[in-house]
């Protein structure tokens, strides 16, 4: 690594005019687990290095009328073992869990990771199934924003200079619902997936017809993305075979994968349908178990 | 027969250094004012070297030198064939070829100055595709080859390293014979032997002037003797201390960059310590030969193999330097005929110089590839003529005095029970759970490893003996196994045994630890040293003249006349027995339709072994190398795309996880008819070759695919799936 | 840069002056003199840097030391206590749940930190928390052993 000055404010106000002050020498770091990894590599070079790790107030994760509401801070593990995340929305925690390995979660935080966009992360894939939306902090002002648009391209974000994400908040899933997260992992059971599904259903009163579904794909595309075409299909339908394969085929016209060591475009777009249909069979039978 | 302490479940009782932390590998020896060198390394696969512009690395703060090829002798280096620089001198040949070292106060401002140092390269035409490379006009890697020394002769193209042939009968003849001929070609992967410690080494020049090593490096004696040829120096001026190895596969027996930290240690004045990062060892260290082999094979209307056509290319990369046999080729190429008697047998085996990689030994060299190519023939031969993939084999199978192609007769073969076992143990006959669930088998065999081993045992004043060698402790619990050798021989408790290990100057010579030779030639050499010093124990006790007298007392007895009681034996297994260790794998997988996931429900091993000396150490050794195997099988790579490693992390490589780990049946045939201690065979490289076969023999039978490739993914198999129906569809129609 | 940091080192306090970019691996095995926990893959995979900052396993290769400033690391000289060996270390030894060694340090960590936080795991909890922890030697099946008998043994 090269030498650098380290800053380690306490609160998020003196944090906010460090990166005012550094502009574009600064980096920000809180888990360091992607940060550092690139500073060995010299990938990254820093002037400064401003943590966040002792800033007083970004690690609750808390209830907001409904909503849950995770500081920028909170750790995966954190976020895995929270008895509110497992208990109102299991889909999460268990999004959280399938990370790299406990080391990391110890260390990469959720803010972190948004920061970072790597389309290969699993949590933003199921935060923009939930329609999650993100704050953000700069010095002097603040702002929300949909997940959806905070995504732009490979490890880049709608973040402005001296931008921070302070928390993310995720709504609950309405009445009816059922939600399921799955990591396609082909070759050893550690590694980012070649493919990644998250999938909401709800279901009508009566139990029979979808009314609402959400389906976010990860890992085919510079970004995490929503399949509307293939979401569309749902609306109103019932679940047979015939419904999961155009929603699989329509879910595969709407990425746009790289050919890399976890598989080429060519696979990953035939493991988009596959992988929908398995996340919404499952999101589906979940749905009907709350319906009853 | 049973014995007192050999073959007795005793735990791990060389541990406490590992598990506390306590033992110091190289990368951990620390001397006062060490310094760290670091080696800046060639991005291009083939390039002339314009020039090149230190003047601002060691300008920087904290750097004590930069070096480069002008700065050295014009010195080759290599195991067996000098054909490698010590830096690139005025051409680079592969991605990761050296081309200067720095010398810094830590590894940071190392990386900072390797940053400062500006090359000039001129691109060359490169030769980076196996098959291309025996063109005519194919680039050359090297103008004159046969000029370097340790070269073999035969050269029938500039990019030939070597080439190796068996010879058995007559194989025009015997195609001839045949009723129906077979052709396949298979291809094996570029793949790292997955040590977790670094290439690792600390080089000092002490107050005599001596040169003092610490290094990863698993055969003591010839690095010295390699040293004193790279540094120029007699071999009395250079000492190996020897230090526990994080795992060695086979890749560690060169001189890396010892003679780098020597150079830097020369010009400073300090001890200099080099460490490789991960991704310098998927770069530059020394793999496993990826293959290209296709095999021919004739048999008659009912099932014997009267003829086989072998010819093997492996990609051997930049350099022949790490290549340790005197053929400098790879003992798998004669492993062409499996475990099968073949009249007439015919193997051309090629090592081929290319603009990539330098690759090296790794666990059984050469077999997983040969192995991979020869198991999923027999079953592919088997399928068309409509026979059981075991009964092809029982048909076929190795027998007593039968001859191999290396010129070898065989005896006490365990063949057929040794596969028997592996069927019976996996049930194989019995009905599959399922439909898209299949099993395979795949066998094959190894010659006991050959050296020679120093080993003296000396009786303490306390009753406790030492037993004194040169083998560094590479993991494989050979150390205790000695222990248990001396403790048999001489009566004594476990505990009553400790090893010294010696420097390179206690004794004159050692082959080192490889070849899963050290139960043999180490436990001999220790075995019998323990004979010579049990007939002068008795001989003290006679003269002592009190027959029931402790060991304690009689080693005190004469020690108060200055004598110290020790002997020693030098042990030399000059040929290989005629016994060799068979191996049955029965592979039992469940194929995905729909992605074309390949998982493994249950593996079975079966060994054909002697008297095995420790249990959990023998099986440890088992699991150890079944499981690398089912990484090579299944998920190992290291891609390359125009000679450039396009995986330089070891998250990226695939190594296995503890959870991708199948369930595991293990059946060991014993019988004690090894030529080890107490009838020992060996067991280091007996379960990695015969996985990847089982698995594609298990995948063929669960789904009809048939992969020809390492490794066999989950993206090939779906598309063999899709290829496969497609073809089905368009027969119907 | 360099900063003076103080950390908590297996309940010893240490106070030491490191350059901003040195790793909290490269701080204990080079500033402090703990070279039980090693550096494999240097980019926080394999686990054979794992040690415990604050009682949770981190990867120490890519956690720079001034993060452990006021804060306490475990590393595997610090596993014992006042016994000769932790119970993981014993049961390693006695099932053979190590070869060569490089691991072993990273192992026994994660495995004791395992037992600090699921009393009496099944093998797939096992095998989940060890996820993060590569062995090319053993193949896994006596880390499994060995792990089960230390739960046996710390079982109150």
């Amino acid at each position: 690594m090269n030498a650098f000055d380290y800053r380690a404010p306490a609160t998020l106000d003196e944090a906010l005019a460090l990166l005012r002050e550094h502009g574009d020498g600064a980096r920000v770091v809180a888990g360091g687990t992607a940060l550092v990894t690139m500073m060995r590599q010299r990938l990254v070079l820093p002037d400064c290095l401003v943590s966040l790790r002792d800033v007083e107030g970004l690690n609750r994760i808390e209830a907001a009328s409904g909503a849950i509401r995770l500081g920028a801070l909170v750790t995966h593990r954190q976020a895995e073992v929270s008895p509110l995340v497992t208990e109102r929305l299991p889909v999460l925690a268990e999004t959280f869990r399938r990370v790299a390995t406990v080391r990391i979660r110890h260390m990469a935080t959720v803010g972190g990771s948004l920061a970072h966009a790597d389309p290969n992360q699993d949590p933003p894939v199921t935060l923009v199934a939930l329609d999650a939306s993100v704050e953000i902090r700069r010095a002097g002002g603040r702002r929300e924003l949909p997940l959806r648009a905070f995504f732009r391209d490979y490890y880049e974000t709608a973040l402005e200079p001296g931008e921070l994400v302070t928390a993310v908040t995720v709504p609950p899933l309405p009445p009816a619902s059922g939600a399921a997260f799955i990591k396609f992992l082909p070759r050893s059971a550690e590694d980012y997936a070649t493919v990644a599904v998250a999938a909401t259903v709800t279901l009508e009163a009566g139990g029979e017809r979808c009314r609402e579904a959400r389906i976010a794909l990860g890992s085919v595309a510079p970004t995490p993305l929503r399949a509307a075409k293939a979401e569309a299909l749902l609306r109103g339908a019932r679940l047979d075979e015939r419904l999961l394969r155009d929603v699989g085929e329509a879910a595969k016209g709407e990425v746009d994968p790289l050919t890399d060591h976890r598989g080429s475009a060519a696979y990953k777009r035939e493991m988009t349908a596959v992988m929908v249909g398995r996340a919404l069979t499952q999101a589906w039978e979940e749905a009907r178990r709350a319906s009853r | 027969m049973t014995h007192r302490i050999v073959g007795h479940t005793i735990g791990r009782l060389d541990g406490a250094g590992k598990v506390t932390g306590a033992d110091r590998y190289s990368a951990d020896v620390t001397l006062p004012g060490l310094i760290w060198g670091k080696a800046l390394r060639s991005p291009l696969p083939h390039a002339r070297i314009v020039g090149i512009d230190t003047s601002r690395a060691k300008a920087l703060p904290g750097v004590l030198a930069v070096l480069t090829a002008a700065d050295l002798p014009d010195i080759l280096v290599g195991r067996r064939m000098f054909d490698m620089p010590l830096l690139a001198r005025d051409r680079v040949r592969f991605i990761g070829e050296k081309v200067a070292v720095v010398a810094a106060v830590d590894p940071d401002v190392a990386d900072e100055a390797l940053a400062q140092i500006d090359v000039q390269y001129e691109d060359l035409p490169a030769t980076i595709d196996l098959a291309k490379a025996l063109d005519n006009g194919a680039p050359v890697v090297h103008e004159n080859a046969g000029a370097y020394e340790g070269a073999p002769k035969e050269r029938p193209h500039p990019n030939v390293q070597s080439v190796l042939r068996f010879k058995l009968g007559n194989v025009e003849a015997g195609f001839r014979e045949a009723d129906r001929i077979f052709e396949h070609t298979f291809r094996t992967q570029l793949a790292h032997q997955g040590y977790l410690e670094p290439h690792a080494g600390v080089v000092a020049i002490d107050a005599d002037g001596r040169v003092q090593v610490w290094a990863s490096n698993k055969m003591p004696h010839r690095l010295k003797e390699l040293m004193s040829l790279a540094l120029q120096l007699p071999q009395e001026k250079i000492r190996v201390n020897l230090t526990p190895i994080g795992g060695d596969f086979g890749g560690k027996g060169s001189l890396m960059d010892l003679p780098l930290a020597y150079h830097l240690s020369r010009v400073t004045g300090r001890p200099v310590k080099m460490v490789m990062r991960y991704a310098e060892e998927l770069m530059a260290g020394n793999p496993r030969h990826p293959s290209l082999i296709t095999m021919r094979t004739g048999v008659t209307n009912d099932g014997r193999i009267v003829a086989r056509q072998v010819k093997s290319l492996f990609n051997s990369g930049a350099y022949a330097a790490f290549k340790p046999a005197p053929s400098v080729h790879l003992g798998g190429a004669g492993m062409g005929a499996g475990v099968y008697r073949m009249p007439n047998l015919l193997i051309e085996s090629y090592c081929v110089y290319t603009h990539n990689i330098p690759c090296g030994h790794a666990r059984s060299p050469g077999e997983p590839q040969m192995v991979f190519a020869g198991e999923s023939h027999m079953d592919m031969i088997a399928k068309e003529l409509g026979l059981d993939p075991t009964e092809f084999r029982r048909r076929n199978l190795l027998k007593d005095g039968d001859l191999l192609a290396n010129g070898h007769h065989l005896e006490e073969v365990r063949a057929k029970e040794t596969l028997e076992a592996a069927l019976e143990a996996s049930h194989w006959s019995t009905p599959k759970p399922g439909p898209w669930i299949g099993r395979g088998v795949a066998m094959t065999h190894r010659h006991i490893g050959v050296g020679f081993t120093n080993a003296r045992v000396r009786l303490e004043t306390t009753g406790n003996v030492t037993l004194v060698i040169a083998l560094p402790d590479t993991g494989t619990g050979a150390h205790l196994t000695l222990r248990q050798v001396v403790a048999e021989v001489l009566g004594l408790a476990i505990d009553d045994v400790q090893i010294e290990l010696a420097t390179t100057d206690v004794f004159e010579n050692d082959s080192g630890v490889g070849g899963s030779r050290v139960t043999h030639t180490g436990g001999r050499a220790a075995y019998h040293a323990c004979e010579k010093l049990k007939e002068l124990i008795a001989a003290e006790t006679a003269k002592l003249g009190t027959p029931g007298a402790s060991l304690a007392a009689i080693a005190q007895a004469a020690a108060r006349e200055g004598r110290t009681l020790e002997a020693s034996h030098f042990y030399d297994a000059k040929t290989h027995a005629a016994v060799t260790s068979f191996t049955a794998q029965v592979a039992e997988v469940a194929v995905d339709p729909a992605t074309g996931q390949v998982s493994v429900r249950h593996f079975t091993t079966a060994h054909d072994v002697g008297t095995v000396i420790n249990p959990i150490g023998h099986q440890g050794q088992i699991e150890g190398g079944l499981i690398q195997g089912l990484g090579y099988a299944l998920m190992e790579e290291l891609p390359t795309e125009d000679g450039r490693i396009s995986t330089l992390n070891l998250g990226e490589t695939k190594l296995p996880t503890i959870a991708d780990i199948p369930p595991l049946t293990t059946v060991l045939v014993e019988d004690a008819v090894g030529p080890g201690p107490f009838r020992a065979k060996a067991i280091g490289e007996g379960s990695i070759s015969a996985v990847a076969p089982a698995i594609a023999n298990a995948v063929a039978d669960a789904c009809g695919v048939r992969i020809l490739d390492l490794p066999i993914t989950a993206e090939k198999v779906y598309f063999a799936l899709r290829a496969k129906e497609q073809r089905a569809r368009e027969q119907q129609s | 840069m360099n900063r003076t940091i103080r950390i908590t080192v297996n309940g010893v306090a240490r106070e030491v002056e490191v350059p901003t970019y040195r790793t909290l691996l490269d701080c204990l095995r080079y500033d402090l003199g703990l070279t039980g926990s090693k550096e494999g893959c240097g980019v926080g995979v394999c686990g054979a840097c794992t040690v415990l900052l604050d009682g949770r396993m981190v990867s120490s290769c890519i956690a720079l030391a001034v993060f452990a400033d006021g804060h306490e690391v475990t590393t595997v000289e610090g596993l014992a206590g006042d016994e000769r060996l932790h119970p993981v270390q014993q049961a390693f030894m006695d099932c053979g749940g190590f070869q060569c060694g490089i691991c072993t340090p990273g192992q026994v960590v994660a495995a004791k930190a395992l037992l600090d936080t699921i009393e009496n795991p099944t093998e797939a909890q096992i095998k989940e928390w060890m996820l993060g922890n590569l062995c090319r030697c053993t193949g896994y099946y006596k880390i499994v052993e060995s792990i089960q008998a230390a739960a046996k043994a710390v079982e109150p």
